[in-house]
């Protein structure tokens, strides 16, 4: 499935399915959409992203953060360390070699950890009506409207739960059956 | 009472930290904690004694009125003070039996949970609160007679003494069920305070039987006796606590506690004194036939067990106080031999009563503690089993029904008590001092201190047995009765009775029968052939049945053919479907209906066309590829009916799992092998014709249902509270997400187990020996 064109085209595809699974995720509660939709929806960004690139790219480009670190030189002071350091960071210069590379896998291919932290979250915003003395999974929504998201409230935190969860639960199919 | 056990349950909890961190010195926090309960279990002693009733209340679940209520009586104290008395012992003990062990903090965790569970057992008040904790106590069972589990013997007899008292705990939920349906009443102070008489309810016979089986399974009664000799492959200790002193009298605590609501009725008296009877001399005879010390005691303990329950069937005053006397005296003197038993094994390394000789060389505190015990088990005079046995002995006289039958058993079960106790004591300690077996190692403090205080305590209570025990066996008793003027005058000489006369012969019987000990075991080994029909047998084989069975049945129905698990579960749909069109037998009528097709919109027939096609197509397709690519296209046109029908979550839904199904298939495509044709031909026809049948009887369904329509208020309910209540426009979603998000929970943790399930069969790698 190693096309050019394929490869090429999920590689900016894929954000930006992400970007749209969060916003069908956000629009739930009032048009079509939801947290199981848009968990699918993510998904299917990484499946296709696999498909092209294999899991371990995937799970290197997501699901991983690097940083970039190399010893104080002598005639740098502490800051001046810090911002280069920083700099390095946030201004990749592929060309330019790092000493030392520090690579901290977020997910290093386990999205149980995705369903474990979806169903946390779930139960997580049931329990809140419980300890405003309702009965578990009461529903509480806060008075402040935030721009873009729309009122915020627990069954939108339940939607996050879920959505994390699906995701979680294909990439956790994909990525093992796709393994060897 | 909630408090106690609360702290019960964290510290055993805790108990392998504390191991970890503390090492051996573990049994000091653990021994402290019994005795404390204890002394604190003493402050009660004043106000029960003087005929109150302490009781605790907790709400626990009150919509259902099930609530924790404690109740501490004269049978309840005795009983939680007997419990952590016996507990506190036998963890000082425990130390020294498991000395280095390395799990020595599991062990205490076990027990502790044990002893937290019989506490709460004998002072619960509501029926449901005592049946969790009989449950409780069934576990720990489980799991201290487990717990060498490197042993299949070991395991075996835990498994089989939790699967007994597990189908006799099931017998008594059902029996408390229908108890509380009867009476009304959830705890056992409603039942003993009732008015009416439930004697005459046409339940009361199930109830009866149920509550028996429940009784009768936990106390090793016959015919469901054989679990405790197997359960003695439990340490030492757990033998002395739970399957002498405490546990296996729990079903006796419970006859007793049903006794003045159950009294009256007559299946009641002749079950309770034939099952009893026949479990005491059949206990009695068995502990004649065996050489293991271990063994010996569990038979005596089922025999003292059936003449306690004789003693409940019989229900008079004098009876009951026989029961309550002897129980103590039982427990006192049990315990001493179980723990003397435990400690000659860990110094000898044998349990056999032909091998040991002359041990009071050696083992001097622990052959007086013996001896103690085993003259208060033959029942001689200072001793409190001499007032035991007199009581027994004038109770089985003055016997309302079977005065003969119930005598002779309790006079022949007395005999075989003698000669039982001549073997412990005589036998091990004193006979032939000078072919004396030799020691591994001399006991340590823990190892006879225990069992010392016990024996001594069996000779105290029967030298002074008015001051000490006394006043507390008497409540006890008036909470059996349920009579408040009951008195227990407790003495030692009676004066010339016909009692006492037999008592000395029943000595003088069981000396002549230890005389001739070895004769009448080896007269006895015709019997043999007859264990075949034992229960133990029948267990065993019904056990292994069970399994043959289950296997039988799941390589019948889950043989690994997913097409085989489709046709069951579709023919079972089907068969259920046609049973209801054909009982409701719902009128259709067809010529409207196809009226209706002729309005049908062109992009409906479209969408018809494209699905009849594909599926067709399918059926005649080689190639995997096509099919998958196929199927997705019915599905996308599901998907636009759904949308045509205006459903865009249920759409957008189908899409996209259309979607992941492709290209799941894909990812795995290029790893199955070459599609060939397994099956023969005329399979191939069987399975459209049951596809056709599914998709005629779904069809003729949802005809039905479109013709009536089910009224719901749930529609519109949604509809209007959707926006004010919930902040949502789409109702689906606030459906799933609010009003019914208890049901999404559900949903999305099955999920995510199946998913866990699929990774875990995915990763088998059956070549290299994973089972599934």
């Amino acid at each position: 499935m190693r096309t050019l064109i394929f490869a090429t085209a999920i590689r900016i595809l894929t954000p930006l399915f992400l970007v749209f699974s969060l916003y069908i995720l956000l629009r739930g509660h009032n048009h079509p959409g939801g947290g199981f939709i848009g968990g699918l929806m993510g998904s299917i960004a990484f499946v296709f992203h696999t498909l092209a690139h294999g899991t371990k790219q995937t799970a290197k480009s997501y699901f991983s953060l690097t940083f970039y670190k190399y010893d104080r030189k002598p005639h740098h002071n502490n800051l001046s360390h810090a911002l280069r350091l920083l700099r390095k960071n946030i201004v990749r210069n592929k060309k330019e070699k790092p000493i030392f590379i520090w690579n901290y896998y977020l997910l290093r291919l386990r999205p149980t950890y995705l369903m474990a932290i979806g169903l946390a979250v779930a139960v997580g915003s049931g329990l809140v009506g419980l300890v405003m003395g309702k009965p578990f999974m009461a529903a509480y929504w806060l008075k402040v409207k935030i721009p873009l998201v729309g009122s915020v409230g627990t069954p939108l935190l339940f939607d996050t739960g879920v959505y994390l969860l699906v995701l979680g639960m294909v990439l956790k199919m994909v990525f093992t059956m796709s393994k060897d | 009472m909630l408090l106690v056990l609360t702290i019960c349950l964290i510290m055993a909890f805790t108990a392998p930290w504390l191991f970890k961190m503390l090492g051996r010195y573990v049994v000091i926090p653990f021994t402290l904690l019994p005795f404390s309960i204890f002394s604190y279990l003493c402050t009660f002693l004043p106000a029960v004694l003087s005929g109150k009733v302490v009781r605790f209340s907790y709400g626990w679940i009150p919509s259902l009125g099930i609530d924790m209520h404690f109740m501490l009586d004269g049978l309840s104290l005795f009983f939680a003070l007997l419990v952590t008395f016996f507990g506190g012992l036998v963890m000082l003990y425990a130390s020294g039996y498991l000395n280095g062990h390395v799990l020595l903090g599991r062990f205490y965790l076990y027990l502790t949970l044990f002893m937290a569970a019989m506490l709460g057992l004998v002072t619960s008040d509501s029926i449901f609160g005592l049946f969790l904790f009989w449950e409780l106590t069934s576990i720990s069972s489980y799991l201290l007679i487990g717990f060498n589990n490197e042993e299949e013997r070991v395991r075996k007899s835990a498994w089989q003494a939790l699967m007994v008292t597990g189908m006799g705990g099931l017998a008594l939920m059902a029996a408390f069920i229908l108890l509380s349906l009867i009476s009304g009443s959830y705890t056992f102070s409603d039942l003993l305070s009732m008015e009416t008489d439930i004697t005459e309810h046409f339940l009361f016979l199930p109830v009866l039987l149920l509550l028996l089986v429940g009784c009768f399974t936990k106390s090793a009664q016959f015919p469901f006796h054989f679990w405790l000799p197997n359960a003695m492959a439990a340490p030492t200790p757990v033998s002395a606590y739970l399957h002498s002193a405490t546990m296996v009298k729990a079903g006796v605590y419970l006859l007793a506690r049903m006794a003045p609501v159950m009294a009256g009725s007559e299946v009641w008296q002749y079950t309770l004194v034939l099952v009893g009877g026949a479990t005491a001399l059949l206990g009695a005879f068995l502990a004649l036939q065996h050489t293991d010390m271990k063994a010996i005691l569990a038979y005596t303990t089922i025999s003292a067990l059936g003449q306690m329950v004789t003693m409940i069937g019989i229900g008079t005053t004098v009876a009951l106080k026989a029961m309550m006397v002897f129980l103590l005296a039982h427990a006192l003197y049990k315990g001493t031999m179980f723990l003397a038993a435990g400690a000659i094994d860990h110094c000898t390394g044998t349990r056999d009563v032909n091998k040991l000789r002359g041990l009071a060389r050696y083992m001097p505190v622990t052959a007086l503690a013996t001896t103690l015990a085993a003259l208060s088990m033959a029942g001689l005079m200072p001793f409190f089993g001499f007032i035991g046995k007199e009581l027994l002995y004038e109770a089985a006289l003055n016997s309302r029904f079977f005065v003969w039958l119930v005598f002779g058993l309790t006079f022949l079960t007395g005999i075989g008590y003698v000669t039982v106790a001549v073997t412990l004591s005589y036998g091990i300690f004193w006979n032939m001092p000078r072919r004396a077996t030799k020691l591994v190692h001399p006991p340590g403090f823990s190892l006879y201190a225990p069992a010392f205080i016990l024996g001594l305590l069996g000779a105290a209570f029967g030298l002074i047995p008015r001051q000490i025990v006394t006043p507390i066996l008497e409540r006890a008793v008036q909470s059996i009765s349920g009579n408040e003027l009951v008195q227990l005058k407790l003495s030692l000489w009676h004066g010339l009775t016909k009692e006492l006369g037999l008592s000395v012969l029943t000595i003088l019987m069981g000396l002549l029968l230890y005389r001739y000990l070895k004769v009448v075991q080896q007269k006895s080994s015709i019997l043999n052939p007859l264990y075949k029909f034992g229960p133990n047998n029948i267990y065993h084989k019904a056990f292994s049945g069970f399994l043959l069975a289950a296997k039988a049945f799941i390589t019948a129905i889950q043989n690994g053919n997913l097409r085989r698990y489709i046709i069951y579960i579709i023919l079972f749909f089907s068969s259920m479907m046609f049973y209801v069109i054909w009982r409701d037998a719902p009128h259709i009528d067809f010529s409207s209906r196809a009226q209706l097709l002729q309005q049908l919109p062109f992009h409906d027939v479209v969408i018809f066309t494209l699905v009849v096609a594909a599926l067709l197509f399918l059926l005649g397709t080689r190639s995997r590829l096509t099919s998958i690519v196929v199927m997705g296209l019915v599905g996308y046109s599901a998907a636009l009916i759904y949308i045509m029908f205006g459903a865009p979550d249920v759409a957008a839904t189908q899409f996209l799992i259309e979607t992941l199904t492709v290209v799941i298939f894909v990812l795995l495509l290029h790893k199955l092998p070459a599609f060939i044709y397994l099956s023969h031909q005329f399979n191939k026809y069987k399975y459209i014709a049951i596809s056709i049948l599914f998709g005629a009887v779904m069809t003729y369904t949802m005809l039905v249902v479109q013709d009536h329509t089910v009224e719901s208020e749930l529609k519109d309910y949604f509809g209007k509270t959707s926006v004010l209540q919930a902040h949502g426009r789409n109702i689906v979603n606030v459906i799933l997400v609010d009003f019914r998000a208890l049901d999404t929970l559900g949903e999305i943790t099955v999920l995510a187990v199946a998913a866990l399930g699929i990774y875990a069969l995915l990763r088998m790698q059956p070549e290299k020996g994973d089972k599934p």
